[in-house]
Formats: C-alpha cells, structure tokens, sequence
C-alpha cells in the first residue's frame, strides 16, 4: 500500500474543511465513513489520493454535488432561516443536557419541570394582583383585594389557585389555540408580575426619602458680627428666630483667652451674646475721619472686596531709602499702623 | 455535450442499477461504473450517490471483514431500492425512447 493513513487523515481533514460551511449533521452524515472508504481506494491501485482523486477540495465539491447537499450561499433566504433556527434549537438542548448534571438531573429541563407547579401557583397570585390593580385601582399591597375588600380578595385567590393547577394540569393536552392564549397570558402576567416588583422596589427605597446630601452653610460659621448702619459694630447682639428661639451659631473660641471670666452672666459660653470675639471683626471700627468717608463699610459686598483706604502698607515702609542706614530694619517693621483689614 | 453533465441526472439510476445483480463497496461500485462504460466518473460523485442513497433508505450497508485489506462496507438494495429502480428505469427508457425518435426524424443520429 502506498498510501499511508497520515495521508488519508490529511485528505479527510480537508474534505471536511471544504464543507464547514454545512450544518454539522449533514456534513457528518456525508464524511463519516470517508476514511474507510479511502482506504478501501487505497488497497485498490497504485499511486497517491490526490493523483488518483485530485484535490480534497475539488473531491469535496464533487461531493457536495453528487450528495446533494446545498451549496450554503446558494440556498433560498427561509431555508437559511429555518437552518438557523434548527441550529440554535440544537444549541439550546446542548445547553440543556449540560445544564443537568449541575444541577443533578438528566436535563435542566428536568429541573425546570419540577418547578411547574410552583410557577402554577405563583401565575395564580399574579393573576389575583393584576384584579386587585384593575378593580381598586392601582393601591397595590401584597395581598389581593376585590374593589377593596381583602376577603373578597382571598376568595378571589384561593379559587384562582384551583383554577390555575387545574389548567396547569390540563395544559399538555390543550389544544393549539387555547394553547397560544394560555401561553400570551402567562407573557402578560410575567410583565405584570416583573412591573410589580419594580414599582415594590422603588417605594421600598431609602424610606421614601431622596438621598440628598444636606450641607448646613453655616457650619463654617465660628463667629457672628453686626454692623449697623454707620458700619459700626454692634457688641452684644442677640440673634433670634420668628419663635422667639435664639440663633446660636459659632463658638466662643477666643474669650478664654483673653477674659477667662468670659463677661457672661449666665455661665452657659453658648449663651453669650454676639460677637464672642469682638477683635476678630473682620471690618475694623474707624475713627471718625470725616463725614465723607464715614461708612466704611458697604454692607453688601464681600470682604474681599473691600479696600481699606489706609495708605500704610507694611513693605513699603521697609523699603524706603535710608540714607543713614543706622536704623534697624525690625524696627521699621514692627512700627506699622493699625491693620485695616485681618482677613 | 459533456459527459458528466447528462451523468448528474441519471447516476443514481445507474448506481442502483450496477447494485441489482450484486452488493458491492464504494471502489466496486465505482469500477464497475467505469468497466460499464460510464469512464468519466468520478470517485466522490459515486460515494456522494452513495451516502445520499442510502440516508434516502434505498440502500442497506453491511461491513465484510478483509484479510487481505481494509475492512469493506457493503451496499445492498432493499426493497425501496427495488421499487426506486423499478420506477426510475421506466422513466429512463422512456425519456431515451423520446431523445431516440427525437433524434432519428431529424437524422441526427450518426
């Protein structure tokens, strides 16, 4: 024999490559016993296959001719169709025979058919809800109600109960038409069932309550000023709301300091009028300059905006010529005027 | 004319013919084609006819063990194939008797 079975090996392998695109069956169905049959043309005669049989290709062309097999992209758009979904169907119980074991039965199908009474019963409730949506008009519990009534609603379920396993029992043997309509309403129940759930769900959240952050702006707050008209500061205010309730905001963080007696009568630091630290104020009281200049404070600007109109300005002083160069620049430093502004 | 385009439609007729008087394996099969006349065969043509013969149910398929070879798979007709064979020929020898006369009124024939 010349022919060795490497070669017929080769040879098959191509044939059957040539003919990937058929559906897995048929092209088995045409190739399985190829190599016995090679090998039976082997042991006839001298020489090797492609000489005596041409290419694997050109075989497999003759092949799928002779069988009749469609050629793939010659076939009609519904047979490609129904190939499809013959396909996926074969997937599908592939699937499903790879499912059981997992589980322990033979099939997942298996399984899920063990769960058909449940889903009886479960369609049953379903359906008891979707009349309790439509009869009392949309108030949706956990438990039925006919237009209201929750024992009306019960009855209603336990006789849906009965009805839904007897159907379920029945079902194998209905008919094509009952059939579908049975299935179309177990689709809308599902969707209603699901909608439920969903609507459950988003009421069950948080409380009923958005998940804002709330930020109190007036956390940063330590102390409180006031100023009256003229730009003065009013010492020892007192904040109050609409009730009468005083307005506390910031902390007395600098009278220890300063005044270990804190000037409260009430002890209570909480309690002590506004500011609790007069010297932080962020707009200085000014000395009387002149009526022009008197209100030194425009109220409704920002701190940072204002400009104190004292011409005194730390560096400047320092860097003014001195001729004699005697004087101690600390000293020049430390002769500043009073700061306008701290902030 | 080719040949191997008037084979198309009539070898399965032609298979089942050479297999009325005796079972036979896919080389046989073939060889006797080819000895009959029919040279221009073509070895995957026979074991495609083959193949779809028998997945039609015309054809039953047994194995012979070989001392000398390979083990060979046999082909034999059933009673489908007989019945196949029976209508298939009449239907051949009338469409021939047709081509013939076709071609004797027109002096064609050589």
């Amino acid at each position: 024999m010349t022919v060795t079975e490497q070669e017929i090996a080769e040879y098959v392998g191509r044939v059957r490559a040539a003919l990937a695109d058929l559906p897995p069956a048929l092209r088995e169905e045409l190739t399985e016993d190829l190599p016995e049959h090679l090998t039976e043309v082997a042991a006839e005669g001298e020489g090797s296959l492609v000489d005596r049989l041409g290419t694997p290709e050109a075989y497999a062309a003759e092949l799928r001719d002779a069988a009749g097999a469609p050629d793939l992209k010659r076939r009609k758009l519904d047979q490609r169709v129904a190939g499809m979904v013959s396909s996926i169907l074969g997937r599908l119980r592939a699937l499903d025979r790879r499912l059981g074991p997992p589980l322990g039965y033979a099939t997942g199908s298996d399984f899920l058919r063990l769960l058909r009474p449940g889903w009886w019963v479960l369609r049953a409730y379903l359906a008891a809800m979707l009349v309790t949506v439509v009869t009392t008009g949309g108030s949706l519990g956990l438990l039925p109600r006919f237009g209201g009534e929750l024992l009306a609603g019960v009855v209603m379920l336990i006789g849906f109960l009965f009805g839904s396993i007897w159907l379920g029992r029945r079902s194998e043997r209905l008919r094509r038409w009952p059939r579908l309509a049975l299935h179309a309403s177990s689709v809308v129940l599902v969707v209603f069932g699901l909608a439920g759930l969903a609507d459950g769900e988003r009421r069950a959240g948080y409380g009923g309550y958005d998940p804002i952050a709330v930020v109190n702006p007036y956390d940063q707050v330590r102390d409180v000023f006031v100023y009256d008209s003229e730009g003065r500061l009013v010492e020892n205010a007192r904040l109050f709301d609409q009730n009468g309730n005083p307005i506390r905001l910031g902390y007395p963080d600098c009278r220890d300091e300063f005044d270990p007696s804190g000037g409260s009568p009430q002890g209570n630091p909480l309690l002590r009028p506004y500011p609790y630290c007069p010297e932080q104020a962020p707009f200085a009281p000014r000395a009387p300059v002149g009526p022009s200049t008197a209100p030194a404070l425009p109220p409704l600007s920002s701190p940072t905006a204002t400009t104190s109109p004292s011409p005194s300005s730390t560096p400047a002083a320092s860097r003014t010529p001195e001729p004699t160069a005697t004087a101690d620049p600390g000293a020049t430093a430390s002769a500043t005027p009073t700061p306008s502004t701290t902030r | 004319m080719d040949t191997t385009q008037l084979l198309k439609g009539v070898l399965d007729l032609a298979v089942l013919a050479v297999l009325r008087a005796e079972d036979g394996y896919g080389y046989d099969i073939l060889r006797r084609l080819r000895e009959a006349g029919l040279e221009e065969v073509g070895d995957a043509s026979v074991y495609g006819t083959l193949r779809r013969l028998f997945a039609a149910g015309l054809l039953t398929t047994y194995v012979v063990p070989s001392e000398s070879g390979p083990h060979r798979k046999y082909y034999s007709l059933n009673a489908a194939g007989r019945d196949q064979l029976a209508r298939s020929g009449k239907l051949w020898r009338s469409f021939a008797t047709t081509m013939d006369a076709l071609l004797d009124e027109r002096g064609a024939a050589a």
